[in-house]
């Protein structure tokens, strides 16, 4: 008898201690939303971030594939949150969250030697056409006084010619 | 050949001459207009071609087809493709004002595109819980990648086109960067579906 009470008590201790953990581990449909939230501001940000860095021209490949990974962990996190599984939702949302992290500022990073790259070539390139154009210029007037010359020597050494009157 | 006409002849080959040397300078400044922009939505039957789409459906069945989008907006974008499954009766994307369906959607895809990049994934589905009574159908679910999701949904007999008919449709969201939130693309697909009784 004394057995079986020891055996009985440990099997409600064991069902309370289970249902207790369950209820600690529940997430509430209020967090889950918070973390959902979260997650959906933290992935836009990233993607405008990251939209912009390749706007400026830099190779954002991988960053886009961390977004990517986010953006079907935030579509799983929805779902699992449109049929009540507020665990798997916030679960899901916080990992997009993570997934994100610091990924608006690396693309910021990027942007910004993206834009310097962007301003040497550009000076470079035009110091380049500039030089070409000043050159360009001082040889087109050589040039030209030659050819002028070279015209008016021609046009002097011409014979006039006498037509017949009709 | 006059020297005037000679002159301006020089002229005109030392700007166009000028020209050349400035158009590297030119191309890295100036941005020429793009072609037009616009993004593809469409589904394929399950050979991965506009055939074969499922009609005639009943439970314990698994369905198939494929759903892709293409960005050739310009620039990388960030798309959503909301699900939704409807009877004959409730509303449908308005195309002519540019307005979603009010329905809920059953579920969500979200995706990054480059210009001229193309996303394609299969979504295979299949139905729970669809009974018959009288000349009405009702689905209670519907399982679609792998989620179970609750619609009750009830479709009357269609006297003209002989059938139970429901709706399954996709619609295009695309993030807008200055209203910082996603808006209607305009775009829809969807296949019709036909249920009928498992024997």
């Amino acid at each position: 008898m004394f057995k079986f009470k020891i055996v009985a008590c440990l099997v409600l201790m064991l069902l309370v201690f289970s249902w207790l953990m369950q209820a600690c581990s529940a997430v509430d449909r209020s967090v889950a939303e918070e973390a959902l939230v979260n997650a959906e501001s933290g992935l836009a940000s990233a993607y405008v971030a990251v939209a912009e860095a390749e706007g400026a021209g830099a190779n954002v490949s991988e960053l886009i594939v961390k977004l990517e990974a986010a953006g079907n962990l935030l579509a799983e996190a929805n779902n699992s949150y449109r049929l009540g599984d507020y665990d798997e939702a916030y679960s899901y949302a916080v990992n997009c969250s993570d997934t994100v992290e610091g990924l608006a500022s690396e693309a910021s990073g990027l942007k910004l030697n993206a834009e310097r790259a962007y301003g040497e070539g550009l000076r470079l390139t035009a110091a380049l056409s500039s030089g070409g154009l000043i050159v360009l210029f001082v040889l087109s007037l050589y040039f030209w006084k030659f050819l002028k010359e070279r015209y008016f020597k021609r046009v002097l050494k011409m014979k006039p010619e006498v037509g017949k009157a009709e | 050949m006059s020297f005037d006409d000679f002159k301006l002849f020089y002229v005109l080959a030392c700007v166009s001459l000028g020209l050349i040397i400035l158009s590297p300078t030119l191309a890295m400044v100036i941005r020429l207009p793009a072609g037009e922009r616009f993004s593809e939505l469409w589904i394929l039957g399950s050979g991965h071609m506009a055939e074969d789409y499922p009609f005639n459906v009943k439970t314990g069945e698994t369905y198939k087809v494929y759903l892709g989008v293409s960005d050739h907006m310009g620039a990388l974008e960030y798309y959503m493709v909301c699900l939704k499954f409807r009877n004959g009766t409730e509303s449908l994307p308005d195309t002519v004002n540019g307005t979603p369906s009010n329905l809920t959607p059953i579920l969500e895809y979200r995706l990054f595109l480059e210009d001229n990049e193309t996303w394609e994934r299969e979504v295979s589905f299949s139905f729970e819980g669809v009974s018959f009574e009288g000349n009405m159908c009702k689905v209670s679910h519907i399982i679609i990648d792998g989620y179970s999701v609750g619609v009750d949904k009830v479709a009357s007999w269609d006297e003209d086109e002989h059938g139970f008919y429901f709706q399954l449709f996709f619609e295009l969201w695309i993030y807008n960067t200055d209203a910082s939130k996603f808006q209607y693309h305009n775009r829809f697909v969807g296949i019709w579906l036909n249920m009928t009784r498992s024997l």
